[in-house]
């Protein structure tokens, strides 16, 4: 999949001089760190966490991609509290004015940090952090960026830099997928998932895709243990809150 | 006030509505379009911008059996342009397989003495497909929402001019405008039904896997009355079954 389904415009672009190369290319881990260093500078910041987010029933963890933070910050913050921040509602798509969480001030921010957690990353230099939603095709990603100096980082600069890593990471489709979440459900099984939560019975299902109930049913059934889900419905949430369906 | 005032004001509000990356407002852009006649105007300021002649927004379904790309609106709302018979026909389908797999830019342009024939293919980061319809030129860019919804914003004239400095402040416009669409079902005017508490507890309850009896247990009330709060629930959300109102309030956002 990664070096394109969309052949013709890889093919393109070896024929024609004018079919606008992209700006850079990631072909490694190390290309994606210098990629990243470049832009953290760029902005005014200091320092920069990838982020994939795994969904699991109600909890989600966070699994690095790629991070500057030091390895005493990662270890004491833990996995579960870069979740949280990446997830929370400060966290923005591309287009929105993102707002930055100023780590002094934590007790305005209860629901995202506690002050024990804001005041240890103060400590550790991540006064001020900004959280952004990254999109690789369907693929959700998170990045953070924080400064030791509130006021720092360049807004205007920070907004172009979210569209610039969404691109960044689009040329390099098999570092995004090696390291975040695989999509565990089969074509079938998931195709039966969609019209199920479109409102479809299984003998609709069965209709739709020309086989027969039991087979819709067994496909759902599968599903449902790969989510490890108690059923339909929950199955259904986990597909949607994943981004698979 | 003078015409060159007024003028001048205008020029000042617009021009904080249209560049979000500089605006010092906060909520410019991120104040949600909330009916489709709202978000065509939205993207007729974009198109403007980019002295683009025509736009569409499409849809691309999350399942894999629909290869091609539904149309939402175009420039000619609440008519249908030519524009998007084609786009929406097989030409855009290998588009529908990118915008899965990658976010970047695509651009086609048919006639070399064009403006755009020049403009598009100095952009880096957009890459080069065939024509979506014949004998013209534009860009697509791919936009996605907050539920993996995912969908294209296609800007199409002879005369686009869209420099280096300014595609990723477009593009993110076009994110913008998307989340803003992606709430929005159509026939509905954007208004989210009213669902009261109760009910949103027991619909984020069965989306976590309990059945009726485990809500009933859980927040103390009868079997009949957890039942009745998700029929309830079910017909606000104009859904035929509780997977499909489950489903539905996730991708509005009611619930997490």
């Amino acid at each position: 999949m990664d070096s394109g389904r969309f052949g013709h415009m890889t093919s393109l672009a070896a024929q024609h001089q004018d079919t606008g190369i992209p700006a850079v290319k990631l072909t490694s881990r190390g290309d994606l760190t210098g990629f990243l260093m470049q832009l953290t500078a760029t902005i005014g910041a200091d320092s920069y966490m990838l982020v994939a987010i795994l969904h699991d029933q109600d909890k989600s963890d966070a699994r690095i991609l790629a991070s500057n933070w030091i390895y005493d910050a990662i270890e004491l913050a833990g996995h579960q509290l870069i979740a949280n921040l990446a997830t929370s509602a400060l966290a923005v798509a591309p287009g929105i004015r993102p707002r930055g969480i100023v780590t002094a001030h934590a007790p305005a921010l209860g629901s995202v940090l506690s002050g024990e957690e804001a005041k240890l990353l103060h400590v550790l230099g991540h006064c001020e952090i900004y959280a952004l939603k990254l999109n690789v095709g369907r693929q959700r990603l998170f990045i953070l960026f924080s400064a030791a100096v509130p006021g720092q980082i360049d807004i205007g600069a920070l907004m172009k830099a979210q569209v610039e890593c969404c691109y960044a990471l689009s040329q390099a489709p098999a570092l995004v997928a090696a390291a975040s979440m695989q999509d565990p459900l089969s074509d079938r099984e998931r195709e039966c998932l969609f019209w199920v939560s479109e409102g479809k019975t299984t003998d609709e299902v069965a209709v739709i895709l020309g086989v027969s109930s039991n087979t819709v049913n067994s496909y759902i059934t599968h599903a449902i243990r790969k989510f490890s889900a108690s059923n339909r419905a929950m199955a259904v949430a986990t597909a949607i809150r994943s981004g698979i369906i | 006030m003078t015409q060159t005032a007024a003028a001048k004001a205008a020029d000042v509000l617009l021009g904080v509505r249209r560049n979000p990356f500089g605006a010092n407002v906060p909520g410019s852009e991120t104040h949600p379009a909330v009916t489709i006649p709202d978000a065509v105007r939205r993207c007729r300021w974009i198109a403007v911008d980019i002295n683009a002649t025509g736009f569409g927004l499409f849809l691309v379904s999350p399942s894999m059996e629909r290869a091609r790309l539904v149309p939402c609106f175009d420039s000619d709302y609440p008519r249908v342009s030519l524009h998007t018979k084609f786009v929406s026909g097989s030409n855009g389908e290998d588009l529908v397989q990118h915008t899965r797999v990658s976010s970047l830019p695509c651009w086609w342009s048919s006639d070399a003495r064009s403006a755009s024939a020049t403009t598009l293919p100095a952009l880096d980061w957009a890459g080069r497909i065939s024509p979506l319809v014949p004998d013209s030129s534009g860009i697509a860019f791919p936009v996605y929402a907050e539920r993996g919804q995912c969908g294209l914003v296609i800007f199409y004239g002879t005369d686009i001019s869209l420099p280096q400095a300014q595609l990723h402040e477009i593009h993110a416009r076009c994110f913008a405008l998307f989340s803003a669409v992606a709430v929005m079902r159509p026939g509905d005017s954007g208004k989210v039904p009213s669902i009261s508490k109760r009910e949103l507890e027991c619909l984020k309850l069965t989306a976590n896997g309990f059945t009726s009896e485990d809500i009933a247990k859980l927040l103390k009330l009868s079997v009949h009355t957890a039942n009745q709060y998700l029929t309830n629930t079910t017909q606000k959300l104009n859904a035929v079954n509780r997977m499909h109102a489950v489903a539905k309030a996730l991708r509005m956002g009611l619930i997490e």
